[in-house]
This record gives structure tokens, sequence and C-alpha cells, in this order.
């Protein structure tokens, strides 16, 4: 038994150095997933390499390594084998608001990786219980500043989208509500609408049927334009609070050292899935926002990181929010 | 009563097709032989088997999904049976006198009211989800933090009645369970607790992991301690379904279980993870002989399997008229739905009536389909006891690595089922009962959020827990349970308070 | 972990100590207790309308430890049962197994050191090989037929049927077959090769010593 694992750990170690880049792939990919099966990220990832596996010729397996608010497999998926045959799916959290709240995070969001391009955006709405006595921005904002200390603001974990937008949102307008944990956005929004807690910052598709339903209330959309899911729903910059603009995005990422080619390769087979009709489709359904070519190329993802990285540090930093 | 039958029959006339029929029975198989894996439960087996329902149409694919469900939570229940590793909370109770029953060579019997139980249940429980989901709807937000604790603090009571020995050990494990239930990343500051600074242990202790290790592994290895208890069975196999005997004892039983199991299952944030329980609490204090429990008693297995098939349905109701998952494999559900494009709310009753109903009429016909592959599968089972031991445990033990490594592809979380697995055979030599430390547990991380959350919404006064009237009646059935928990006991002397 | 007291039967009582079990109970809760508090030890316990996260398990600890104390003057105060034998065979072999299965499934590295990934074809036998040597009463030839036809059974159902993302074989492996053959086919293969294997080595043994059962016939079912 020894002789033979000795015999195929040597073949092993030859294979891999043989076989490279230009009939790439020639065996499935495989996409490590940071989040459980499921989850937002989880669906964005298959909505996405449904159509890149077809153009690339081999199937991309989705691997779901969730933990430590998407860090375990972002930290796997950064330590493999650069040959293209691992792949990630990076969001928001896993590669901006990470090394403030990850003190002993073992990789370094903008210069591990090389990055593939940007997936979809998921826009962030300002959302509040249906009883709330204010009815726009506006109104709420001079709620806030009239009733400092009563007001709760619910959030899915420290970690989480909704936690890092809300806090984003409590420094701009420059509030301190008590925070309320929840696990998860579902009972979040439960007690939302039981009317529990007042108010809550979350990816559109949460929160889009419950305000389409009349049982939460929105008061801004964090992105330049309306969606279309929600067209009721004023933009922050229109709401009159320009500054907050936020999106939980998701980009596909390799890791560091992965040949330019295969690279390029996979980006093509990303743009080329972005631009299909059914694609977009499924992703605009989830309220997604389709990046526009400027945004789909590995340059603007790598800026985009080290920005979300410089904006999130300080915030997170000053509100003592770390999961060290 | 018209709009039901309506509506019923609209989604029948999905729900019948060929091709639905065809992917809930593959569902319901496929869910099964997963479910059946040594410590992979329904919320595991849903989230490995997702990917194959991408490829469906949407009303396909999510009766598909529900035949997987109801496949899983049988295939979970089958192993709680047969090698007594429940793969999730609500099997736990399943295990302790399902595996009883197993052991005394009834395996057949404990399988197949397991199985019509939950048929039965299934049916009633998809007639209220359809008469009165939409009603029971606005009971979900009576519930918030305060009356959550309150309802765990209950929960927690019931683990004290399920203790088989003494009392004060079962007490220390419930406690020893809620502590556990602390380790990882806390919710509200982020900071880590007792993770020893270990990277695997940030988000806490999972619950598969835990219980494959305490019950599963720490049974084989007290197996093998044991000569003459070596074989899972040494018995005869015995008749493979039950008789009407078996029927008598174990239908009022069924009958309360779904009842309680319905009602739990309603309420958001897990409810439903209570009713297994809840339902052989009722049964071990309504029985004339309670010493029964523990040792194989039917209805210890009919009860709580079937408040575990109603509340796993009713648990939809959230999720169908709300689109609020209930709990984590309601989540899968959400997942599932807006992959293809379908975002549960309030809006989908209206907007897409056929997937609606189709889905409901699906749950019932998934539950037929339970009924269809497993009462012949029992058999196939029950045959897999006659294994010896010696090659039936390192099989096991195969069987209980991939299934774990499956569920997050990590290698520490198969390195713990050992850990566990020594913890529990440790418990077992003090002559501690690992069931009400799981039960712990479960309900000690509610609890705790809960506790907290309220606590910080009523700025830090206790009275919240008594100024709600939901809570303070959850509160009060609290303690009168504790109260006729520990009354026989008390009567019988100071000195046997605690060994009941 | 060895025992206080040998053997069971009649409780023999020497000092004290009453219910050896429940003093053995009583210190390993209040170890518990002591190890909760002192892990703790940094954490901020908050006050009630914001409750910091050392305040439960603190008062955990704390009641863990009560339980344990009682348990202890039990042990002294109230006949009991005496600790059970430890067996050392059983617990040994199957951790050993286990942690086999967890550090060849896929690479993992201790420190420095690290294993090589070699999947499910070499770590589903190594579980079982490993952890069948837990009981006195095993035989090699039927723990190899066991782990010859259980691993491609599995290989199959999950690498091929299922799609799980489970490490099946090191990817060197494929540089045995042809170039031009999928990695299902490797799998299929191999998954084949192995089957045969468990045949040739059942037929081929079986006359040497007389199996009771029937072994490739129910581990198939399984």
């Amino acid at each position: 038994m020894k002789k033979v694992v000795l015999a195929l750990t040597a073949v092993a170690g030859l294979a891999a150095t043989g076989a490279q880049a230009q009939n790439y792939p020639t065996r499935p990919i495989t996409m490590i997933v940071p989040f459980a099966a499921g989850g937002p990220t989880d669906v964005v990832a298959r909505i996405v390499t449904d159509n890149m596996s077809r153009t690339l010729g081999q199937q991309i397996v989705i691997e779901n390594v969730a933990g430590a608010g998407g860090t375990t497999g972002i930290t796997r998926a950064a330590q493999s084998q650069p040959d293209g045959y691992t792949i990630m799916m990076g969001h928001m959290g896993t590669h901006g608001a990470a090394p403030a709240l990850y003190p002993n995070l073992k990789y370094d969001p903008t210069k591990d990786f090389a990055p593939i391009g940007l997936a979809a955006g998921t826009p962030i709405l300002i959302v509040a219980k249906k009883d709330f006595p204010a009815n726009d921005l506006k109104g709420f904002l001079d709620y806030m500043k009239a009733n400092a200390g009563k007001v709760n603001m619910a959030h899915a974990g420290v970690g989480s989208v909704s936690h890092s937008t809300g806090i984003l949102f409590n420094s701009i307008i420059n509030a301190k509500p008590t925070l309320v944990a929840y696990r998860g956005t579902g009972p979040a929004l439960n007690d939302l609408m039981a009317n529990t807690v007042d108010y809550m910052t979350d990816q559109i598709v949460n929160v889009a049927p419950q305000i389409q339903g009349g049982n939460i209330k929105a008061f801004a959309i964090a992105t330049p334009e309306r969606s279309p899911a929600l067209p009721n729903v004023p933009t922050t910059k229109e709401a009159g609070l320009p500054d907050y603009q936020v999106s939980a995005w998701n980009a596909v990422f390799a890791p560091k050292g992965t040949p330019a080619d295969i690279v390029k390769k996979l980006n093509g087979a990303l743009v080329k899935a972005l631009d299909d009709e059914n694609t977009k489709k499924r992703l605009a359904d989830l309220g997604g926002v389709i990046p526009t070519n400027a945004e789909r190329t590995p340059e603007s993802l790598q800026k985009l990181v080290e920005s979300e990285v410089a904006r999130w540090t300080p915030v997170l930093k000053a509100a003592g929010a770390t999961a060290e | 009563m018209g709009d039901l039958v309506s509506n019923l029959s609209l989604g029948f006339g999905v729900a019948l097709t060929l091709q639905n029929l065809g992917l809930a029975f593959l569902g319901c198989l496929v869910g099964t032989l997963i479910g059946v894996l040594p410590g992979v439960g329904p919320i595991a087996t849903i989230a490995m088997l997702l990917p194959i329902t991408f490829g469906l149409d949407p009303t396909g694919a999510l009766i598909m999904l529900a035949g997987i469900y109801y496949g899983a939570q049988y295939g979970g229940s089958t192993t709680a049976i047969l090698v007594n590793i429940p793969g999730e909370a609500t099997s736990v109770v399943t295990a302790l006198d399902g595996h009883e029953m197993a052991k005394q060579g009834r395996a057949g019997v404990a399988l197949g009211i397991a199985a019509i139980g939950s048929f039965f249940a299934g049916t009633v429980a998809t007639l209220v989800i359809a008469a009165l989901g939409a009603p029971l709807t606005s009971l979900a937000l009576i519930f918030g933090p305060t009356e959550y604790f309150s309802l765990m603090v209950m929960g927690l009571v019931f683990a004290v009645v399920l203790a088989r020995g003494s009392i004060l050990k079962a007490v220390a494990m419930i406690l020893v369970g809620v502590l556990l239930s602390t380790v990882g990343t806390d919710l509200e500051t982020g900071e880590e607790r007792m993770t020893f600074g270990l990277p695997f242990l940030s988000d806490g202790i999972d619950f598969a992991v835990l219980a494959m290790g305490i019950f599963g592994i720490a049974e084989i290895m007290r197996n093998l301690d044991h000569t003459e208890t070596r074989d899972v069975v040494r018995q005869a196999i015995g008749r493979l379904l039950p008789n009407r005997d078996d029927f008598r004892q174990s239908y009022k039983p069924v009958l309360r279980g779904t009842f309680i199991g319905a009602a739990l299952g309603i309420l958001p944030g897990n409810g439903a993870v209570l009713g297994p329980f809840a339902s052989y609490t009722l049964e071990k204090k309504l029985a004339k002989d309670s010493r029964r429990f523990g040792r194989g008693a039917i209805e210890g297995v009919a009860g709580p399997e079937s408040a575990n098939n109603a509340g796993a349905q009713t648990s939809f109701i959230p999720l169908l008229t709300l689109g609020i998952p209930p709990n984590a494999v309601m989540a899968l559900m959400v997942g599932a739905m807006t992959i293809h494009g379908i975002i549960p709310g309030p809006q989908v009753m209206t907007k897409n009536p056929t997937l609606f109903w189709g889905m409901i009429a699906s749950m019932w016909v998934g539950n037929l389909m339970l009924l269809v592959i497993n009462l012949p599968m029992i058999g196939m089972w029950v045959r897999l006891l006659k294994v010896p031991y010696r090659l039936l445990f390192p099989a096991i033990l195969m069987f209980c690595c991939i299934g774990i490594y499956s569920i997050n592809s990590l290698p520490t979380d198969v390195m713990f089922i050992a850990f566990f697995g020594l913890v529990g055979y440790m418990l077992i030599k003090l002559g501690f009962e690992p069931a009400p430390m799981l039960l712990g547990f479960v309900l000690g991380r509610l609890m705790e959020e809960n506790l907290r959350r309220a606590l910080i919404i009523s700025r830090g006064s206790l009275e919240t827990f008594i100024e709600r009237p939901v809570s303070a009646g959850l509160l009060a059935v609290a303690a009168i349970l504790l109260v006729i928990a520990l009354l026989p006991s008390i009567r019988k002397g100071r000195d046997e308070v605690f060994t009941e | 972990m060895s025992s206080l007291h040998e053997g069971s039967g009649p409780p023999q009582r020497s000092g004290p100590v009453r219910a050896p079990q429940s003093l053995a109970g009583g210190v390993v809760l209040l170890a518990l207790g002591a190890l909760a508090l002192w892990l703790t030890r940094d954490l901020d316990q908050g006050s009630l309308s914001s409750m910091g996260p050392a305040m439960l398990p603190r008062w955990l600890a704390v009641a863990v430890g009560l339980t344990g104390l009682a348990l202890l003057v039990f042990a002294f105060t109230k006949d009991g049962e005496t600790l059970e034998r430890w067996n050392l065979r059983g617990p040994v072999f199957v951790i050993a197994g286990i942690l086999a299965f967890a550090v060849t499934i896929r690479p993992f590295s201790f420190g420095t050191l690290s294993t090589p990934g070699l999947g499910l074809l070499f770590a589903g036998p190594l579980a079982i090989l490993i952890g069948g040597y837990a009981t006195p009463e095993v035989r090699l030839r039927d723990l190899v037929i066991l782990a010859l036809s259980l691993t491609p059974f599995c290989m199959i159902l999950f690498g091929d049927l299922l799609n799980l993302p489970i490490p099946v074989f090191p990817q060197a492996l494929t540089g045995l077959f042809p170039a031009d053959w999928s990695q299902k086919a490797v799998l299929r293969a191999t998954a084949a090769i192995m089957t045969a294997a468990a045949v040739l080595v059942f037929l081929a043994t079986r006359g040497r010593r007389r199996g009771p059962i029937d072994v490739a016939d129910h581990s198939g079912r399984i």
C-alpha cells in the first residue's frame, strides 16, 4: 500500500508541471464559493458559471466552503494551485471588509489574487418597520436626531453585508442606534416586520418582496440609479444623502500567479456570460446590477478591491467591530 | 372551502403530471439515500443535492426539492433508528426509543411506524397549510425575542423530562450543552469565545459534528467494549411492519404528535425543533408506565416522528406566506427558489398560483413517495443489521467521514467527530446521557441570542419576560412542567431526588 | 485515561468513596467549568441592557461547576456505580481511522508538515482498514474486500452520479490513463478496477478460511 501511495504522489508531481496553459481547460474547474449553498453569493455564482461552463467547454463545479464570514473559503482558494482549475467568487465582505474585521486574516485582498472580473452588484436599501413615524429619508434622519438613544438597528451578524453597510450608514448620518444582532437576514426581517426593531440596511434581493408586499418601508436605494424592481424607491442622491453609495458586489478571482492567458480566457468567458440575455435576465430578477464593459476588466476589479479595503477599514475599525 | 378545493385541484393538476411525479419520486429516493448516511441530516442533504435541481423548470425543481427534503428527513430517522446516529436535532428523540427497538429486533416496526406516522402527519399538515396558511401568518409576528427566549426555556425543561437516569446528571449535561453552544464568534460583538484561537471554531461547533461524535462514534467505541452487545442487533429481526397491536398503541401518539408539531412548526425561528421533544415529553407523561420510555417504547417513536414531519411541513408557512425562512432548511429553499427567479415573499401566492399550489400539493406527493419508496426499503435497511458488527462498524466509520466531509469540505470537521467521539465515550463511562446535552446545545444558541436581543430592546429590564402575556404564559408552563418532572422523585424522599 | 477501579461487578468499597462514577463525573464537570471560566477571563461581561460575550458562558460555567460539586458530595454520601473498565483498543483505532481519513482526503498541513491530497480513493480504504482493527475479531481479508467494494461504490455515487465536489483521487492518476479520457471516465475505470480487485481477492482467498458470511454481497448494498 505504501509503495503505491509513494508512486502515485511522484506521478502527481510530474503531471502538475507537465500539462499547462494552451489547452486550458482540459478538466473541470472548481469554483470555491465561501458561503453556504443557496445564499445570494452562491446564487450569483451558479447563474454566472452556468454560462461560463458552456463557453469554456468544461464544467465549473461549485464547492461551498463556508465559515468565518467567507474568509475560510477564500483562504483555502488563495492557497490553492494557481493553475486556473481553482477559482473563487469573492464579495464585498471577503475582499473589502474582511481585513478590518479579521485582524488575523491569512490573505491580503489587494495582493494575493489574480482578479478575473466583476460578476454582479447587488444594491443596498435602507428599510424600516412599517410603523416607523417617518415616510422618507429626510423624515427618518430628523427622527433619528430627535430620538437618539431610542432607535434600534437590526443586522444579520458581525461581518454580514447588512452589518457593514449599516455601520457605514450610521457613520455617514452620524447616528448611534442600539444594534440588535440576528443570525442571518431572515430573522432580522421577521422582527422588522413585527415592528420589534426599527430599521436596517440590506441587499435588495432580501428586502424587495417585503417592500412590494407593504410589510416594511424603504427609504432609499444606495445606487446611482433606481432599480427596475422597485421603481418607487428613490436613490440616496435623490433623497438627499449622496454620500451613501454602496453595493454588495460579487466578483470572480483566481489565486495569485495564475498564468495571464488563463486569466484572459476566464475573463472572456465571464464577459460573454454577462452579455448573455438569459444570464442577464436571471441576475436582474434578483435585483442584481450587471457591470458595464469598463467594470468587467481584471484591472478595474483590482482597483475596486483596493478602494473597498480603503473605504471599509477606517469605518469598521472606528465602530470597534472586529471578529478577531 | 370552495376556494380550498379549487386551489388544491389546481395544485394537484401541477403535481400529478407524469414528469413531476417522476421528479418527486427521484427526489425522495436520492434524498433518502443521502439522508441515510450517518450524521447527514436534511440540511446537509439539501445543500448537497441542491445543484442537481438547477437544470429543471422552477416548479419541477421545487417539487423535486420537496421530495429530497422528505426523503432526507426520513433517511435521517432511519440512521437514528438503525445505528443511533441522529443527523439533526429532531431525530435525537427518535434515536432514544427507535434504536432501543432496533436492538430488540423491532427495527422494521420502528421504521414502519415512523414512515406511516410521518405520512399521516404530512397529510394533515398539507391540509393545514392549504386551509390556514394565510390566516396563520400573523402568528409568526407575535413571537419576538422575548417570547422566543421563554419558549426555549420551556424547551430546556423538556430536556429534563427526557432524561432516563439521574436528574442531576441530566441538568449538568443540559448546562454543558448550552455552554458548548456559546463557543465561537459572538454574534453581537464579533469577539471570539472559547475557541482556543482555532480558526475552525470561530463559527462555533457544528451540530452534525457534535451529534455524530457523541452519539455515533461514541456508540461504536462503546459497542466495541462489550462483546455481548457487539452486534447492533442480536435478536432475530422479527416482523418488518407494524401489526394491529402496534397501531393501537401508536395512533393516539401520532394524532397528538401531529397537532403539537404542526402548531410549533408555524412559529418562525425554528420552533419546529421543539415538536419532537414536546411530543416525547407528553407521551412519557401520559403513559401508564413511563419506565418503558428509553427502553423501546413504540409511542416514543410514533409521536415524535409525526411531530417532526408535521413541523417540517408547517414551517413552510412563514416561508410561503411571508417569505421569511424560519430555519436553515427553509433558508436553503429560499436559495433554491431565487436561483429559479422566484423570490419568496407575500406575493408568490397571488403572482404565481400554479407554483404556490403546485408546491403545496407536491408536499403531499412527496410524503406519499416517502411511503411508496420506504416501506419496501425497510426490509433492505433491516437486513443491513445482519452484517457482522466487525464489518458494519468500519463501513459506518467511513460513511461518517464522507458524510461530515461533504457538508463543509473541511477535514477539521472530520477530526472533530473523532474528538467528540472520545468525549461521548467518556460521558457514557461516567454515566452521563448525551441526549439532554444535544438539546441544550441546540436550544442554547437560540436562547442566548434571544435573551440578549430581548434585553437590548427592553434596555435591560427583566420584567419584559413577565409583562408580555405570551412570554409569561410560556414561562408558567415551563415552571409547571418542571414541578411535574421533579415531583415524583421528590415524593419518594430526598435521597432519590436525583435518580428518577 | 485509566480507571480508578478496574472491573465491574458488585461495588467494592475502598475508603470513603461510595460512588466512584459520581466522583469522576464531578471532577470532570468541575474541570470543565474552570476551563470555561479561564477561557472567558478576558471577555467583557457587560450589563443586562447590553450583555457582553462573557456573561452567559460565565454563569453557565459556574452552574456546571456547581453540579460537579453536587456530584462530588454525593460520591461520598450516597452509594453509586463503580467505574467501568476502559478499553483502549477501540477508541484508539477508531480515532486513528478517522484521522487518517481527515488528513488524506485533501491536502492538509499542520505547520510545516503537509500531507498530499489523495482523495476518496485512498482515504476511504484507510479509514476502513485502520478503523477495522478496533475490534479484536478483525480479519484483514474481509476488511480489504470491504474497502475495495465500498470505496468504488461511494466514488460512483458521490463523484459520478451526484457530482459532489468531494476529491476522488489524486490528480496524477489521470496521467495513468489515455490523455483524451475525461475525469468521469477515469473515475469509472478506477472504480471498475477496484471492484474487480475485490472480486479477485474474494475468489482467490475463498478456500483458505471459512468466512461465515458473504461479504461482497452485503457491502454492496449499504
